[in-house]
């Protein structure tokens, strides 16, 4: 904890410290396809598998589906980013 | 390696081969590799009529990575050999 | 709860291992998704499900009107063998805590 983060995700050094450090923050996944998933980060391995929470799956912007726990194959993912939760959420 | 343990198993059986370009061949497991390549015998394609030129194809070796689905005979699948072979596997890593 | 340790999710895998013998949700390339019971699964997302339903969701486009139309094909299968490097999303039944 060497101070400066940006808003609380703490100062990470690499690309791994970054994915360490997510984990139980509200994220929006991208895939290779175009699609999004935002949701809760559950857990992630080194081959970019992802376990999700609350996970919405958006498709050209728009909600198609809902999945209470996901497992997302690291091979489709294009990127990980960390996103405020939505509102409406609350808490 | 779980998987190519199982289709070891399953040589001699039916079973029907969906490749990723939607092909389906249907035929004997002749034999199988780690990476689950397959090797059939007496294979028909399924739709024939949409494949013509395949009517003569009587054996064929598939690479495993075009492979879709295996559609699995019923007497081919014990399910609970199957949990414990799972839970063995993860277990493993 | 003597089982603590077997039922924590610590690494993605685990969602998986966790959905064994239970009816899985499971999204594939090519605009396929299939539901079925998972008996089998190694850490490529082989998959070996029952009692499935494949559902095919293809795109065609109206000859006159060029307007999109949206076909579903379902069919069922007894068990199948799914190659793990098709996956995209893998989605367990609700679990309860």
């Amino acid at each position: 904890m060497s101070g400066g983060g940006e808003k609380g995700t703490g100062t990470t050094k690499t690309p791994a410290d970054f994915l360490k450090s997510i984990r139980g923050r509200p994220v929006v996944v991208k895939l290779n396809s175009g699609v999004d998933y935002r949701g809760i980060l559950a857990c992630l391995d080194g081959y970019m598998n992802i376990a999700m929470e609350q996970t919405e799956e958006y498709v050209n912007g728009q909600l198609k589906n809902k999945y209470g726990d996901a497992f997302i194959r690291g091979n489709n993912v294009l990127y990980i980013s960390t996103t405020r939760r939505n509102l409406a959420d609350g808490a | 390696m779980l998987f190519f343990s199982y289709f070891k198993e399953l040589v001699g059986r039916e079973v029907t081969v969906e490749l990723k370009n939607d092909l389906a061949i249907r035929g004997t497991l002749h034999s199988v590799d780690q990476y689950l390549n397959i090797k059939l015998e007496n294979t028909r394609v399924v739709d024939q009529e949409k494949y013509p030129h395949m009517l003569s194809v009587r054996n064929c070796f598939i690479r495993g990575s075009v492979v879709r689905y295996v559609q699995l005979p019923p007497e081919g699948v014990d399910v609970e050999l199957l949990h414990d072979a799972t839970r063995r596997e993860a277990r493993g890593g | 709860m003597a089982s603590e340790e077997e039922s924590a999710v610590k690494e993605p895998l685990d969602l998986i291992r966790l959905s064994l013998d239970e009816r899985i949700y499971v999204k594939l390339r090519s605009d396929r998704e299939l539901r079925g019971k998972l008996h089998a699964y190694d850490q490529h997302l082989n998959m070996i499900l029952g009692d499935v339903e494949e559902v095919v969701t293809s795109i065609e486009i109206d000859d006159e009107t060029y307007e999109e139309i949206v076909r579903t094909t379902k069919r069922n299968v007894p068990f199948l063998f799914v190659r793990g490097d098709g996956v995209i999303l893998v989605s367990p039944p609700l679990r309860t805590a």
